[in-house]
C-alpha cells in the first residue's frame, strides 16, 4: 500500500512539468502546424480566415508550387553540394585530427591552434576578400567553389570533435597494429575509422544540417538561377510568388519535410553531434 | 611544405634523426583548405581594409585609416552595431532562460523525454530562410495569423504591423531568432544536468529544497561551464545574425532593424569592398574580444570563488 502511495506521489510531482512541456511544445509547434494546414487552403480561403483549418485538402498547391520554380533542380543541387561537403569534411578531419591526437610532430599545438580560431571569426570576417578570391579562381558561381567554402568552414569544429574523441583511444591498440606491420595510413584507415563511427555519424549528421541549410555564402556567392540550393531557391520563389499565399506556404514545406524527415531519422545522433562539444 | 621543415631537420641532434613527413601529409589537404578558404580571406579583409579598391580587386595604393574613418562617420553603422548589441543583450537572456527552464522540466519527469527534447528542438533544424519565412507569414498584414489569434483571444488593442513598424521590427526579427534556438540552450543544458551527479539533487531533496531553491542553489550552480558554453554561442549567433533579418525586414523599414552582417553584405553588392573589409574587420575585434573576454572573465571567476 505505501508504495503504491508512494509511486502515486511521485507521478503526481511529475504533473506540473508534463503540464508546462505540454504547452510549450504546442506553442513551439503551432507556426509549423499552421503553415502546413495554410498550404492545403486556397488563396480565398486563407485571405478570409487565416485561422480556420482547410476546407478540402488542396494538394494541387504542392504540385504548382513545383512546377513553379525549378526545385528539382535546386533539391539536387542541395544534395551534391551537402553530401559531397560532409564526405570531404569527415575524410579530411580525420586524418588531420588522428595527427594532431596521436603524433608527435613539430608545430603540432602552433597548427591545431589555428584551426581553432577559425571558429572564433564571424561569418562576415572573410565574405568580400572571399568573393574576389572566388572571382579570381573562377570558382565564383560555381557548386564546387561553395563546396570548397563549405569544407572550409566546417573542418575546425570537426577537427577539435575528433581530435579530443581519437585522444581517448589506448596507444596499446596502435603499437599492436604496428607490430603486426600495419602502416599508420592502414592503423587510419582498417582500425581507427570503423571504430570511430558513432562520432563520425554524430559529426556527419551535424555538419550535414549546417551546409544544407547555409544562406548567407550561398547567398553571396551564387547568383544563377540553375545553381541554387534549397534555402536560395525558396528565397527567390517566395520573392515571385509572394502574393500567391497558398503556393508560397507549399514552397516553404517543400524546402522543410526533407530536413524534419532527416532530423526524425537521425535526430540522436544530431543532438549528440551539438552536445559533444560543449559538455566534455 | 617540405621548405618550411628544413628548420627543425637541420637542428636534429643525433645522427639516426629522421624527419617524420607522415604527420603533415596527414594534415596537408585540411591546412590548405582552410587556410585558402577561411583564414586567409579573414586575414586578408584585414590587410586590405587599408588599401584602395578596384570594384572587386584590391590595389598596392594605401588608403591607411581612410576606410574605417568613413564607417565610424557613417550613423548607419553605428544604428546596426547597436542592433546587434540589442540583441545580443536579449539572446543572452531570453534563449538561455528557456531553454534552461524546458531543460530542467524534461530532467524532471521520467517518460517522454526523448519526445519532448525532440520535438521542442524541432525549430532549431530549419535553414534560417525557412524559419524567415514561416515567421513573415506569421506576422503577415493580410494572410498572417497574429494579428487574427490575438484578436480571438481578446488581445485585440495588440494587433500591430509586426514587421512595418520602425519601433518594433527589430523585436519581432528577434521573436523568430529565439523561437530558432531556445532549442540549441534546451539540449546542450539538459546534456550537462545529465552529467551532474544524481545524488546532489536527492541530498537537496533530503533537504526539503523546493523547486526554485533547487533550481538557483544546486542546478544553476552545477552548470557553471555549460552556462558559459551556452552564452558564447548566443554571443556568436547575435553578433552574426544575418538570414532571419535580413529575408524579415532586409534591415528596414528606414534601416531600424540593420545588422552589421547586412551593412556588410550591402556594402560588398554596392562594391565597396574598403568600407565592407573595414566594417568587417571592426566587427572581428568586437566579437573576438567579446566572446574571449567574457570566457577569460567566467574562468576568473571559477577560480576565485
Amino acid at each position: 500500500m505505501e508504495f503504491v502511495s508512494s509511486n502515486l506521489q511521485r507521478r503526481l510531482r511529475g504533473a506540473p512539468f508534463y503540464a508546462m512541456l505540454v504547452a510549450a511544445t504546442v506553442i513551439t509547434l503551432i507556426p509549423i502546424i499552421w503553415v502546413f494546414a495554410s498550404a492545403l487552403k486556397s488563396n480565398k480561403e486563407i485571405r478570409e480566415n487565416a485561422l480556420a483549418l482547410p476546407q478540402e485538402w488542396r494538394f494541387q498547391n504542392y504540385i504548382d508550387a513545383w512546377f513553379g520554380a525549378s526545385f528539382d533542380q535546386y533539391f539536387f543541387n542541395s544534395i551534391f553540394i551537402t553530401v559531397t561537403s560532409v564526405a570531404i569534411v569527415l575524410f579530411l578531419s580525420s586524418l588531420a585530427a588522428y595527427a594532431f591526437a596521436k603524433m608527435r610532430f613539430r608545430g603540432n599545438q602552433l597548427i591545431f591552434f589555428v584551426f581553432l580560431i577559425g571558429m572564433a571569426f564571424p561569418l562576415s570576417a572573410k565574405l568580400g576578400p572571399l568573393l574576389s578570391l572566388m572571382y579570381e579562381l573562377n570558382l565564383a558561381n560555381s557548386r564546387i567553389g561553395l563546396i570548397l567554402v563549405y569544407v572550409a568552414g566546417s573542418l575546425p569544429f570537426a577537427i577539435l570533435m575528433l581530435r579530443a574523441f581519437f585522444q581517448g583511444f589506448p596507444q596499446e591498440l596502435e603499437d599492436s597494429a604496428a607490430l603486426d606491420g600495419c602502416s599508420r595510413f592502414q592503423f587510419y584507415l582498417r582500425i581507427l575509422l570503423p571504430l570511430s563511427k558513432p562520432s563520425l555519424m554524430a559529426l556527419g549528421i551535424f555538419v550535414f544540417m549546417g551546409t544544407w541549410n547555409e544562406f548567407f555564402q550561398a547567398l553571396l556567392l551564387i547568383n544563377e538561377d540553375s545553381k541554387r540550393t534549397l534555402p536560395l531557391g525558396l528565397n527567390a520563389f517566395q520573392d515571385e510568388y509572394f502574393t500567391d499565399f497558398a503556393l508560397s506556404f507549399a514552397g516553404i514545406n517543400i524546402t522543410a519535410v526533407p530536413v524534419i524527415i532527416v532530423y526524425i531519422m537521425f535526430q540522436r545522433n544530431l543532438i549528440e553531434g551539438i552536445t559533444v562539444g560543449s559538455v566534455k | 611544405m617540405a621548405h618550411s621543415l628544413s628548420g627543425p631537420g637541420k637542428r636534429a641532434p643525433g645522427p639516426r634523426f629522421r624527419l617524420d613527413l607522415m604527420p603533415y601529409l596527414f594534415i596537408l589537404p585540411a591546412v590548405v583548405i582552410y587556410v585558402v578558404f577561411n583564414l586567409g580571406p579573414v586575414l586578408a579583409s584585414f590587410v586590405f581594409s587599408f588599401f584602395k579598391w578596384d570594384l572587386l580587386t584590391p590595389t598596392a595604393e594605401f588608403a591607411g585609416f581612410k576606410h574605417y574613418n568613413f564607417i565610424i562617420n557613417d550613423e548607419r553603422f553605428w544604428g546596426a552595431l547597436s542592433h546587434n548589441f540589442i540583441f545580443l543583450g536579449l539572446a543572452v537572456v531570453i534563449p538561455v532562460a528557456i531553454g534552461l527552464l524546458l531543460a530542467v522540466f524534461i530532467y524532471e519527469i521520467r517518460r517522454g523525454r526523448v519526445f519532448f527534447r525532440a520535438a521542442l528542438f524541432l525549430p532549431a533544424i530549419f535553414s534560417g530562410v525557412v524559419i524567415a519565412y514561416v515567421w513573415k507569414w506569421i506576422y503577415h498584414p493580410f494572410a498572417g495569423v497574429l494579428n487574427p489569434a490575438l484578436e480571438l483571444v481578446g488581445l485585440g488593442a495588440f494587433t500591430q504591423s509586426w514587421l512595418g513598424d520602425h519601433k518594433i521590427a527589430l523585436y519581432s526579427t528577434f521573436i523568430a531568432y529565439t523561437w530558432a534556438s531556445f532549442g540549441y540552450s534546451m539540449v546542450i543544458f539538459l546534456a550537462g544536468l545529465q552529467d551532474i551527479p544524481t545524488d546532489i539533487f536527492d541530498a537537496a531533496r533530503v533537504d526539503g529544497a523546493n523547486f526554485r531553491q533547487k533550481l538557483f542553489r544546486v542546478t544553476i550552480p552545477c552548470l557553471y561551464d555549460v552556462f558559459t558554453f551556452v552564452i558564447t554561442l548566443r554571443i556568436f549567433t547575435a553578433m552574426g545574425v544575418f538570414g532571419v533579418i535580413y529575408i524579415l525586414t532586409g534591415g528596414g523599414p528606414f534601416y531600424s532593424s540593420d545588422v552589421i552582417d547586412i551593412y556588410v553584405f550591402r556594402m560588398i553588392g554596392n562594391f565597396e569592398m574598403g568600407w565592407a573589409t573595414a566594417a568587417a574587420t571592426f566587427n572581428t575585434i568586437i566579437v573576438v574580444c567579446l566572446s574571449t573576454g567574457f570566457i577569460k572573465w567566467r574562468e576568473w571567476r571559477s577560480w576565485s570563488s
